[in-house]
């Protein structure tokens, strides 16, 4: 998949041939949700020992421009789970009104919640999944992190087409391409994960993040980060990227100033 | 339209001025939502005398991107635990992973459904028959799958029914479907259904006799439908990672679990 | 009800020639059969106490809540004919979310009480209907803090939102009671049901208006109102089913939620020790005659 959220749920252009683009063009009615607006890039997630690290940046692009700069892109539900958004954030926050009247809904009984991650994840698919099926896409793609009914670090995606995967650690966009390679380096499979301490896996998100700054050109410094454990969620949404060098930038041709 | 004006051509935000239609605008419009995407991978069934065995690698892509190295494609259908413990028949879906979710968790409901009302088991003949009826049912906005049903039937022999997306269905010796089919249906068909081969000597042209064709036992055809898939592997991107197995006898399921290449 | 009998009872929305509507105040003797209702407004949260009076041994102890969460901040109980509660119940959730999809931010009690009353008055319009054989405590906190709209992405303007005044309270405590007529009033306490003179005698007694009682306390007085207004009741066996609404930075951080067993166990050993006590007095009987 391609990380513009713009070419996601088009025709693959080696499959199909060059994307006719011209209905772009005519007058009328604009079918809403037919192409993202404001967007956001990359979301990553890392299980380790005891549960998982997610974390996304605060931007959100309105094309190529930076529009907001204070976006949380990593919510919480019900103090069990965090899902992480990329594509259009009005779907985003569509859901996530879904998801909070989900949340009240499940406070009328005296139970106490019953959803976890892994229920969260199978609903936000369904959901997905059917407005896939009436041509009227939510343009999302999301993660999902938390635990499963056994308590176990739960993972998972769910994208507009209604597609959904499961693994050590996911990256959605262009973490897709640039993060998940690095992610993969440090949890190949489930029982390495299961062996990640919550250091090695948040120090293992951070340079990631790191790396999509360097990169990835719709992304920002300031970013949300989030630990979901049987504990609890331990959200911080207003981290900073440190420690860059971009020493290197002066060695690559057509950066700055520099012609030739 | 006023909205995002700034940008006539495309009526709203671009990640890139050169990122323009490729196409000039012609009379009819194309709807610009594609509701499937591909989700590689390759599957593969084989019916004996008293067995079928159904197998499917477990990588999902999009693209050239490996979304997970396990995402099963095979699946039990109809038990009535969580566990599926007490399933009897398997099916394979590969293409559009959604779809194939969507029509796996339907075919299981009805099923179970079935074995409740009539206190006994779908026949994998009557499955057969109903999982067309159900993907034909979409024929004008198919479940973009391919899919493989497996089972023994009322005499105990395996077997296979393969399907197109919209229905269309038969009863086989063995089918492979996927990204990999085309690679590893000629190799079933002559290892398999013995196809071009002749008892040695037997003469020339029309004089040749064809190697007689009896059913393989299960220990041959676990081989060849692990080389059919370490084949497969190496020579399509999509395939690889796990290759999950069931193995159905009148002992019931047996499920099993091979890596493969993870290139 | 000296017009019992002048055929002005027999249909909903018939005033009688001195301006009553019958069926209303029929309504109102439903309430008055119920089991104690009550909802006491604290400084720093509110609690909503009621006797459920056990039916049969049966029942298993502790299912068949009688009162309801009406929306995360929001919790409602009611006396009367349950069946009407459940669809009061019913209601009030579906203004309340209704209310967040039309606004993005929660209702406040008061004008959950609002719709509410208004549409129990419905119910005295139309001879095809009966009104509501409730009547209903609403308790809530409104959230003093600075709320996010749902699904509020940014941090918001720094200065917070408009239209609030820097000397002005926002947000508390609220407490409502809504009777079968459709009318409904705020309370510092509110009772309902077959213990309510007894209930109201012994809120009177707090001095909620000065608005000193802590939760905490509120709890256990909560407690020892239902098991004292009980006491008129003993032949029947009851329990006591309570839950709170805390400040934001309270035990329950702005949620309507079941008091902890703990903190109920504890503040019906109160209750009892305090009965105990009062043994010697004879109670007066409460004679069930309307308060008009």
């Amino acid at each position: 998949m391609n990380h513009l959220p713009q070419a996601w749920g088009r025709p693959r252009d080696d499959v199909y041939g060059p994307y006719d683009g011209s209905y772009l063009q005519n007058d009328g009615p604009n079918q809403h949700s037919q192409s993202p607006i404001v967007t956001g890039t990359s979301v990553l997630a890392l299980k380790f020992k005891d549960g998982v690290v997610i974390a996304a940046d605060n931007l959100a692009s309105y094309g190529s421009l930076a529009r907001f700069t204070d976006v949380k892109r990593l919510r919480k539900f019900a103090e069990t789970s965090v899902v992480g958004f990329g594509g259009d954030v009005s779907d985003m926050q569509y859901l996530d009104r879904l998801l909070n009247s989900l949340d009240i809904e499940e406070a009328y009984g005296s139970t106490g919640h019953t959803l976890n991650a892994q229920n969260l994840h199978t609903y936000l698919a369904k959901v997905l999944y059917k407005r896939r099926s009436n041509f009227n896409p939510l343009w999302n793609q999301l993660l999902v992190a938390g635990l499963d009914g056994e308590g176990k670090p739960f993972l998972a995606s769910a994208d507009l087409l209604g597609t959904t995967f499961s693994s050590p650690s996911l990256a959605t966009g262009f973490g897709a391409h640039l993060a998940q390679p690095l992610l993969r380096k440090v949890a190949p499979d489930e029982e390495t994960a299961s062996k990640l301490s919550l250091e090695q896996a948040v120090e293992a998100v951070k340079a990631s993040m790191k790396v999509l700054f360097y990169r990835d050109a719709r992304s920002i410094d300031k970013y949300s980060i989030a630990v979901v454990t049987k504990e609890g969620i331990d959200l911080k949404q207003d981290e900073k990227l440190e420690n860059q060098s971009w020493a290197f930038a002066e060695q690559i041709r057509g950066y700055g100033t520099q012609v030739n | 339209m006023t909205m995002f004006s700034q940008n006539p051509l495309m009526n709203g935000p671009n990640y890139s001025f050169s990122q323009t239609p490729t196409m000039a605008s012609g009379a009819n419009k194309e709807h610009s939502f594609y509701p499937y995407t591909d989700n590689g991978g390759s599957t593969l069934a084989i019916s004996g005398n008293d067995f079928m065995i159904m197998a499917g690698d477990t990588r999902s892509t999009s693209g050239y991107n490996i979304n997970t190295r396990y995402s099963p494609k095979v699946f039990k259908i109809g038990g009535t635990t969580s566990s599926q413990d007490d399933a009897t028949l398997v099916l394979s879906v590969v293409g559009f992973a959604a779809d194939g979710h969507a029509l796996k968790e339907k075919l299981d409901a009805i099923v179970k459904m079935y074995r409740y009302q009539h206190g006994k088991p779908m026949s994998v003949k009557a499955c057969a028959q109903r999982l067309s009826t159900i993907l034909y049912g979409k024929r004008f906005f198919p479940y973009y799958v391919t899919a493989i049903l497996g089972g023994l039937d009322e005499d105990g022999k395996g077997a296979v029914y393969s399907y197109d997306p919209v229905g269309s269905y038969e009863r086989e010796q063995c089918r492979a479907a996927g990204a990999a089919a085309s690679l590893i249906m000629p190799f079933l068909d002559n290892q398999v259904n013995f196809k071009n081969q002749y008892i040695p000597g037997s003469g020339e042209g029309h004089a040749l006799v064809e190697r007689a064709k009896d059913p393989l036992p299960l220990v041959v055809v676990e081989a060849l439908v692990k080389d059919a898939f370490d084949s497969a592997v190496e020579r399509h991107i999509e395939v690889g990672d796990g290759l999950s197995m069931m193995l159905i006898t009148k002992n019931g399921i047996e499920e099993k679990f091979l890596p493969l290449k993870k290139d | 009800m000296t017009s019992i009998g002048t055929g002005y009872d027999l249909s909903n929305s018939v005033f009688s020639p001195d301006g009553r509507n019958f069926q209303v105040e029929y309504a109102v003797k439903a309430v008055e059969n119920g089991g104690t209702s009550i909802g006491i407004r604290c400084k720093d949260g509110v609690v909503l106490a009621v006797e459920k009076v056990i039916s049969s041994k049966l029942l298993k102890p502790g299912a068949n809540k009688r009162i309801a969460t009406i929306d995360r901040h929001m919790g409602a109980v009611s006396s009367g004919l349950v069946p009407d509660g459940r669809h009061f119940t019913s209601r009030a959730r579906d203004e309340a979310q209704n209310w967040r999809s039309t606004w993005k931010t929660p209702i406040t009690v008061k004008d959950l009480a609002s719709r509410m009353g208004g549409y129990l008055q419905m119910y005295t319009l139309y001879s095809s209907v009966r009104p509501f054989g409730i009547t209903a405590i609403v308790g809530g906190w409104d959230s003093e803090l600075e709320s996010p709209v749902d699904g509020q992405v940014g941090s918001g303007p720094s200065i917070g939102s408009g239209g609030k005044v820097d000397s002005k309270k926002h947000g508390g405590p609220g407490l409502y009671m809504i009777e079968p007529s459709g009318i409904y009033w705020g309370y510092y306490g509110a009772a309902t049901g077959k213990g309510r003179q007894t209930a109201k005698a012994e809120l009177e007694k707090l001095d909620l208006a000065a608005g000193n009682l802590s939760l905490f306390d509120g709890v256990k007085e909560a407690a020892r109102i239902i098991y004292v207004a009980h006491a008129d009741n003993k032949d029947k066996e009851f329990e006591l089913e309570m839950t709170w609404i805390s400040n934001m930075d309270g035990p329950t951080k702005g949620r309507h939620e079941e008091v902890p067993k703990d903190i109920l166990e504890e503040a019906e050993k109160l209750a009892k020790k305090h009965l105990e006590g009062e043994d010697d007095e004879e109670e007066t009987k409460d004679d069930d005659k309307m308060e008009e």
